[in-house]
């Protein structure tokens, strides 16, 4: 067995990879904490999938660390006492949070792991995401495009797979020239969270005109093959606390937004905020062009994968797919910080098995749930009413999304996220606009901006969608956006965004969205709208204990499991 | 676990500080919920867990009114980010409480702690003046009373089914004299409170102490890094570098 651990900078993870190098357990330590976003050391992660999976320390072949811990702490200390003054709080922050970077690892794994004896190994940030993408794809040599903030030294690179065991770096850009950062900085400046509101800001863009274009493109630019950000614009190499500078304030000549006032289509300056997200985004959209052409060029590969924050940005790749030198884009499923505890354990698993046998028979729609989750749920009859066995469950939930209900499921093994998938998600029936709105904004209290995903079976997919081949393993995910079929929109138009996207789910009749479709299809309903089950500000909902929490707090009326189907008690 | 306002004058940090402390008491009450095998204890602690998250988000409510009518100015740590409430020590991430307690002294803390966060939005009541932040911050009061209250009668509970299995005199003791148990965990808790409240209200001051060693370390320690040659990523096999470099 191979553990990949991911810790200390974004959402914290561990994967567990076995010897035939399947992918047999993932679990994110926010599930557990319920604190969203956790990134301290995966403790109570590590503990559930050593107990899930019945494991000791002399079963584990090897524990891979997701990147070079000194390498990464020192790369931005360096750039930071060279370019800010001794006082500077970037610089400060670094040494008084010393004990809370992956420098501390090992220390952090022998506390929990005292007895471990196996190696300890610790691969290149973007080697993990590279692997993470490459652990989903076919065998066969890739450009790899990994894109995020920031790794152990660099911000994006393209790596060269000749094969899993011949990897090359062949192009870099060094910090602080990150287009990670970039967007993360334009989503401090429209008022949302760093690290969690990028995927507002994307949903925002549609709304507005990319007006401010030329004018971030001064700030961030793509010349003579190398990414460079102004670094005069934004503060992300001097603050912790403000991405932006003023001077980006000036130049886009409209004050930076107040995180506490509600955003809404009719908020003051709505519009601009709107402009701004879909200035940034084509931005975002262009350099990434210019990257992955850049890396066919140095390559000769049209075939593509793609990790890394920036890449879940699913508006993006629809575009990358139009590119005629591309033959195809992989997008693991999880293509940021906490998909690469995956790409470190099958490091791991490649260190020690040197060649990789499970491809043969790997597919990907059987490998998106692969986290083990207790099922133990005897205490929902003091609140909850069952109301369907198992074997008559799906029948009675389709009878009950027909009728217009919305369904929340905490239904066995939990996907690696970020996107629900169907066994932690809320659905109903994407044919009614209202109760999409209802779901959206009064269950979920999410802005009206905000955009909700609609699920097909693969036999339905071409009737109501254009598929692109590209991508066409991103839409198991939500990896990508795509169009409806002009004749279909006006039925499914609570889940088409306002730019005419939808970002879809194509499921086989395997997975429980596939079931349920089934089931639907007997009612003329093909297609359902699916969100996350979790409150705003809180993780995806992990045990069943957290689901009764969530269906009380969003006063949600009917919980499917794989028990059967509940009703909550008035 | 909850900031008692006293006197200082920022009302608007107080607030956020009694929104993570809700929050943080939320988080250790579904942690509570599932470490117990009894389905009636589970759905108890996941009710209070209920009643918590809800007050955190009332007080951040109050905490926008009150920036609304012009009391104080907006600033961007008064907007709530889940992973603060480790990094100002609402959860330990070293363990939940009832990982690191037995569940008798669980329950001490837990009545212990209600009862100081009745007292303290109490004080914070008196600071408030609009109808609509009062009301939230009275009605979560009476459910803190009421929290302290449920958790006195489940230690109660426990004692006797301790008493009932072991039946040891010190048991006994605890039985038949409950209360003497719960003040002294009410005094602990108390002194806690106050050396957290120490800290907040003195960290300007602390800080002025550590800096200036914070300082030399940075001028010492920062003009080595700048001479240091960090390896980076090139063009060899990444596959083939050295796995058990840190670097």
């Amino acid at each position: 067995m191979h553990i990949g651990i991911s810790a200390y900078f974004h959402d914290s993870s561990i994967a567990l990879i076995d010897d035939q190098g399947n992918l047999v357990d993932f679990k994110k330590e926010e599930w557990l904490s319920r604190v969203k976003g956790d990134k301290s050391f995966p403790r109570m992660a590590l503990n559930d999938v050593l107990d899930a999976n019945q494991l000791d320390a002399s079963m584990i072949e090897s524990i891979t660390f997701y990147e070079k811990p000194l390498r990464a702490w020192l790369t931005i200390l360096k750039y930071s006492v060279r370019n800010n003054t001794l006082r500077n709080e970037l610089t400060r922050n670094y040494f008084k949070n010393i004990w809370k970077s992956s420098i501390i690892f090992r220390y952090d794994l022998m506390k929990h792991l005292s007895d471990a004896t196996m190696p300890i190994f610790y691969s290149d940030h973007y080697l993990s995401h590279t692997l993470s993408g490459l652990f989903y794809a076919e065998q066969g040599s890739y450009a790899a495009i990994v894109a995020d903030g920031f790794g152990d030294s660099d911000c994006s690179a393209i790596h060269h797979v000749r094969s899993t065991t011949d990897i090359r770096t062949v192009w870099t850009s060094p910090y602080p020239n990150s287009l990670g950062l970039f967007y993360s900085a334009i989503t401090d400046y429209l008022g949302f969270l760093v690290n969690e509101g990028e995927y507002k800001v994307m949903g925002l863009a549609s709304y507005g005109a990319p007006v401010f274009y030329e004018e971030l493109k001064k700030t961030l630019d793509f010349h003579d093959n190398q990414l460079i950000v102004d670094t005069s614009y934004y503060d992300y190499t001097r603050s912790v606390e403000q991405s932006f500078s003023e001077k980006l304030v000036t130049l886009l000549k409209t004050p930076a937004r107040k995180s506490n006032v509600h955003l809404d289509l009719d908020s003051p300056n709505f519009q601009k905020y709107a402009d701004i997200a879909a200035s940034a985004q084509k931005l975002v959209e262009d350099l990434l062009i210019e990257i992955f052409q850049h890396a066919h060029n140095l390559t000769g590969e049209r075939k593509f994968i793609f990790t890394g924050g920036v890449a879940m940005n699913s508006v993006a790749l629809e575009r990358l797919s139009k590119c005629v030198f591309i033959d195809e884009i992989i997008v693991p499923p999880s293509p940021g910080d906490s998909g690469a505890a995956i790409g470190a354990a099958y490091f791991g698993y490649l260190k020690k098995s040197k060649t990789r046998q499970k491809h043969e028979k790997f597919r990907l729609s059987e490998n998106l749930f692969p986290g083990k989750v207790d099922q133990n749920e005897d205490f929902f009859s003091l609140m909850l009413t069952k109301i369907s066995e198992p074997k008559d469950a799906i029948e009675r939930v389709a009878e009950l999304i027909s009728q217009n209900e919305v369904i929340a499921t905490a239904y066995g093994d939990i996907e690696t996220g970020p996107r629900a998938l169907g066994h932690r998600s809320m659905i109903c029936n994407a044919h009614s606009e209202e109760t999409i709105q209802f779901l959206n904004t009064v269950i979920k209290s999410r802005s009206k901006f905000r955009p909700t995903a609609p699920v097909i079976l693969e036999s339905y997919a071409e009737k109501y969608f254009n598929i692109s081949e590209k991508i066409k393993s991103c839409y198991t995910h939500m990896g990508a956006v795509t169009t409806p079929l002009d004749e279909v929109v006006e039925s499914i138009k609570g889940v088409v965004h306002v730019d005419g996207t939808c970002r879809i789910q194509i499921c086989d009749e395997s997975q429980l969205l596939g079931k349920i479709l089934k089931e639907l299809s007997k009612k003329d309903i093909f297609v359902i709208a699916n969100t996350s089950f979790n409150i705003s500000s809180d993780p995806m909902v992990y045990s069943k204990e957290d689901a009764l929490l969530s269906i009380e707090r969003m006063q949600i009326k009917y919980l499917l499991t794989e028990h059967g189907l509940y009703e909550r008690n008035s | 676990m909850i900031l008692a306002p006293g006197k200082n004058k920022d009302l608007l940090a107080t607030l956020v500080e009694f929104g993570y402390a809700e929050y943080g008491s939320a988080l250790e009450m579904l942690a509570a919920a599932k470490s117990t095998d009894s389905p009636k204890a589970k759905i108890g602690y996941i009710n209070h867990a209920l009643d918590e998250y809800r007050h955190a988000a009332l007080i951040f409510k109050v905490l926008n009114i009150q920036i609304n009518q012009g009391i104080g100015e907006f600033q961007k740590s008064y907007i709530f980010a889940p992973q603060h409430v480790v990094s100002k020590g609402y959860v330990d991430k070293g363990g939940f409480l009832v990982e690191k307690l037995d569940n008798k002294k669980f329950i001490e803390f837990v009545y212990s702690n209600e009862y100081l966060a009745k007292e303290a939005f109490e004080g914070l009541s008196k600071r408030i003046k609009d109808i609509e932040s009062l009301n939230v911050i009275s009605n979560i009061m009476a459910e803190e009373e009421e929290h302290a209250g449920s958790s006195l009668e489940t230690l109660e509970e426990i004692m006797v089914d301790e008493g009932k299995h072991w039946g040891y005199a010190k048991k006994a003791h605890e039985k038949l004299y409950p209360n003497a148990n719960l003040n002294k965990a009410f005094r602990r808790e108390k002194l806690k409170n106050k050396f957290r409240l120490f800290y907040f209200k003195n960290f300007k001051f602390l800080s002025k102490i550590f800096d200036p060693i914070l300082n030399t370390i940075i001028f010492l320690f920062g003009g080595i890094v700048k001479l240091l040659i960090i390896p980076v990523a090139d063009s060899d096999n990444l596959m083939a570098q050295n796995e058990h470099s840190v670097i």
